[in-house]
């Protein structure tokens, strides 16, 4: 009897494996039957994105559109390797280092989405001749594509922007400021109602704090992770003591909110008028109505940093057309057009054939002004500095 | 192999998974985490600096010390006011004592996060609160975000269900009949309570107030979204050295005095329920 169940289960079993077995096979074969299903094979490219889940859900949709309505769709299949960020496990950059270290070849890590800081972190630990020199004949949609990355110019392509910026509730604020000295001027004058997150808690914070800080310094500085350049900080520092006082205050004493959603709700709520923080966080909270529609969002100059979304091909992967036929859907209308839709990204291509409709303070982002930061592990130790002189001093 | 053997070894089996777990996820961190709480973060030398760090430093002083405050404070209003409405539904048959004895422990089962953020929602500068006044033409800015008032009203509304549950078990232990008993004899209400009542449930309210005050030592939501930048309570200060410094000995040396303070109650506990058995004798 016993024996009997067991079997019965394996048989189960068996059956199951088969039919998903199966599945996958003529899932993948889509036509052509004498290809091997798996991820060796050349019809098969694995995509490795990592970030926050709207990161994931953009991608889900865009392998998905990519398969099914592309040009590419049936010639390739891209599967997506997503790895969400701030748990804790070793991030992407880590792995691609890790796989080029060790010699690996033939890996499947065909085609990878790096940020600014991601890409400034891989080209300083193996090179930028770990990634595929990018061959501009193989993708006819980067001729649209003006933008370019500072690092490793000739071996990413950039596909979206993403960027802070100063948001104000446009019911208080007619006439927002369009340089720091008149936000310094505005914040003066309005003690109270403005707040940036504190460093450390969100990228906005961060953003605000840093530039405010590296305005003084020479522009080399921003993108250099020498620690000398720590000498130079007091001037800024200086500054953000001197703007202390008209931050935003409750129960008596200065706050700086945790987190970009800290600060924006504040501005929702009207406690404030003023805030930096994400272009798409803000639009794409507006456009989901849990924003106030009086809320608007601006550039000033110097900007606050900014930075583009790249595509790279690893020397170790095994699937390079496969990974160059993506990059090129990346950049047509149809899949540029989702990212705005989407996630409020930046598009990067001409946007007269996207449907921007909710979506227009976008096109006023000039990508091509995006300041980008990288100054790797100095950050921990401005966020010390912050928390120690700033955040402490009431 | 005798049967007692054999029994002791099966005993013996069935434990040993828990203890491995134990061991593993529990006593190896803990024994881990002094370890390193000793060590240089560079050198890996022995070294006190890491403790030292914590009660030298202005701001870190302040963080242990506005920890304090708020926990004591927290401590005291929650069991007074938890005492006090066990009490109320211990003695008073009424229908309202009976509906609040079936409400009260409904915030026992709102999600910390969304409680939050309700509480947020009333008591910020533009809150529920204010936009009552503002009907009435008053400002009121309670000033309670972002302040040490705002973390306590939360830690209230968490815990003063919870430690009323406690206390009020230990009064359903009380039999009628000896409080009838006294009452025949002549005794007014608060010599009842002073010489029967809080003698016999003095052990649950102890308790109580060790298990608010453990929880509230090392709490992070409730701070993280409600406190200010400085003083901060120390779950926050422990997440900026791990999370943001990414100083790995002075989180662990943090972690070892939050550990202590917390040992302080748990004392406190084992102490008391000690004394019952002295008592049970």
């Amino acid at each position: 009897m016993k024996k009997m169940k067991v079997k019965a289960l394996i048989a189960a079993l068996m059956a199951g494996v088969m039919t998903v077995g199966m599945m996958g096979m003529t899932g993948c074969g889509g036509g052509s039957s004498d290809s091997e299903s798996g991820s060796s094979d050349d019809k098969t490219i694995t995509i490795w994105a990592t970030g926050s889940d709207n990161v994931r859900q953009i991608y889900e949709t865009l392998v998905e559109d990519f398969n099914e309505n592309s040009d590419y769709a049936g010639e390739y299949t891209a599967e997506l390797q997503f790895m969400l960020s701030g748990t804790g496990t070793q991030s992407l950059s880590d792995m691609l280092a890790a796989a080029y270290k060790a010699n690996q070849t033939n890996t499947d890590y065909d085609l990878v989405d790096l940020s600014g800081d991601d890409l400034s972190k891989i080209v300083s630990q193996i090179g930028e001749e770990a990634l595929v020199k990018l061959d501009d004949s193989k993708i006819p949609n980067a001729d649209r594509v003006s933008a370019e990355s500072t690092v490793a110019t000739d071996y990413v392509q950039p596909y979206r922007g993403t960027t802070v910026v100063l948001a104000y509730d446009s019911e208080t604020v007619t006439n927002p400021p369009t340089t720091m000295d008149e936000l310094t001027e505005w914040i003066k004058a309005n003690p109270g109602r403005f707040a940036y997150n504190a460093p450390g808690t969100g990228g906005a914070g961060d953003s605000f704090a840093r530039t405010a800080v590296y305005n003084f310094m020479p522009e080399e500085a921003i993108t250099s992770d020498d620690p000398s350049w720590e000498e130079q900080w007091d001037e800024g520092f200086d500054y953000l003591k001197d703007i202390h006082d008209s931050m935003y205050s409750s129960g008596g004493s200065i706050v700086y909110p945790n987190k970009n959603q800290g600060t924006l709700d504040l501005l929702n709520q009207g406690e404030i008028d003023m805030c930096p923080n994400w272009a798409d966080m803000v639009l794409s909270q507006r456009a989901e109505g849990t924003l106030k529609d009086s809320i608007k969002i601006t550039q000033i100059d110097p900007a606050f940093t900014g930075s583009l979304q790249s595509l790279a091909i690893p020397t170790f992967g095994s699937n390079e057309d496969g990974a160059y036929a993506f990059i090129d859907y990346m950049l047509t209308d149809a899949a540029q057009e989702i990212m705005v839709r989407q996630m409020a990204a930046i598009p990067l291509v001409d946007t007269s054939n996207i449907d921007m409709t909710g979506y227009e303070d976008i096109q006023n982002l000039d990508v091509n002004n995006f300041r980008i930061m990288s100054i790797g592990d100095l950050s921990t130790d401005f966020n010390q500095r912050w928390d120690s002189e700033i955040g402490a001093g009431n | 192999m005798s049967k007692n053997l054999k029994q002791k070894l099966v005993a013996y089996g069935m434990v040993l998974p828990a203890f491995l777990v134990v061991m593993l996820t529990v006593a190896y961190p803990i024994v881990s985490a002094v370890i390193q709480s000793f060590q240089d973060g560079s050198t890996g030398e022995f070294t006190l600096a890491n403790y030292t760090y914590f009660f030298t430093d202005a701001a870190q002083r302040s963080n242990l010390l506005y920890t304090l405050y708020i926990v004591i404070v927290t401590v005291v209003i929650a069991i007074v006011a938890a005492y006090l409405l066990a009490l109320y539904l211990r003695f008073v048959k009424s229908k309202i004592s009976r509906a609040i004895g079936m409400l009260y422990l409904l915030p026992r089962f709102v999600p910390a996060m969304c409680a939050v953020y309700a509480m947020i929602t009333i008591i910020r500068d533009t809150g529920l609160i204010n936009r009552i006044g503002q009907l009435f033409g008053v400002n009121i800015n309670l000033g309670m975000m972002y302040h040490a008032s705002g973390i306590i009203t939360m830690n209230l509304w968490f815990n003063i269900p919870f430690a009323a549950m406690m206390i009020a078990a230990g009064l359903g232990g009380i039999p009628d009949s000896i409080i009838e008993a006294a009452s025949d004899v002549g005794a007014g209400k608060l010599r009842i309570f002073r010489t029967m009542i809080l003698p016999l449930s003095v052990k649950d309210v102890v308790v109580a107030a060790t298990f608010v005050f453990m929880s509230n030592v090392s709490s992070f939501t409730t701070p993280y979204l409600m406190g200010g930048n400085a003083p901060k309570m120390l779950g926050i200060a422990l997440f900026d050295q791990f999370n943001r410094y990414l100083d790995y000995n002075r989180s662990a040396a943090l972690s070892v005095i939050m550990f202590l303070i917390c040992s302080v109650s748990a004392g406190v506990y084992i102490y008391t329920n000690l004394k019952e058995n002295d008592w049970e004798k």
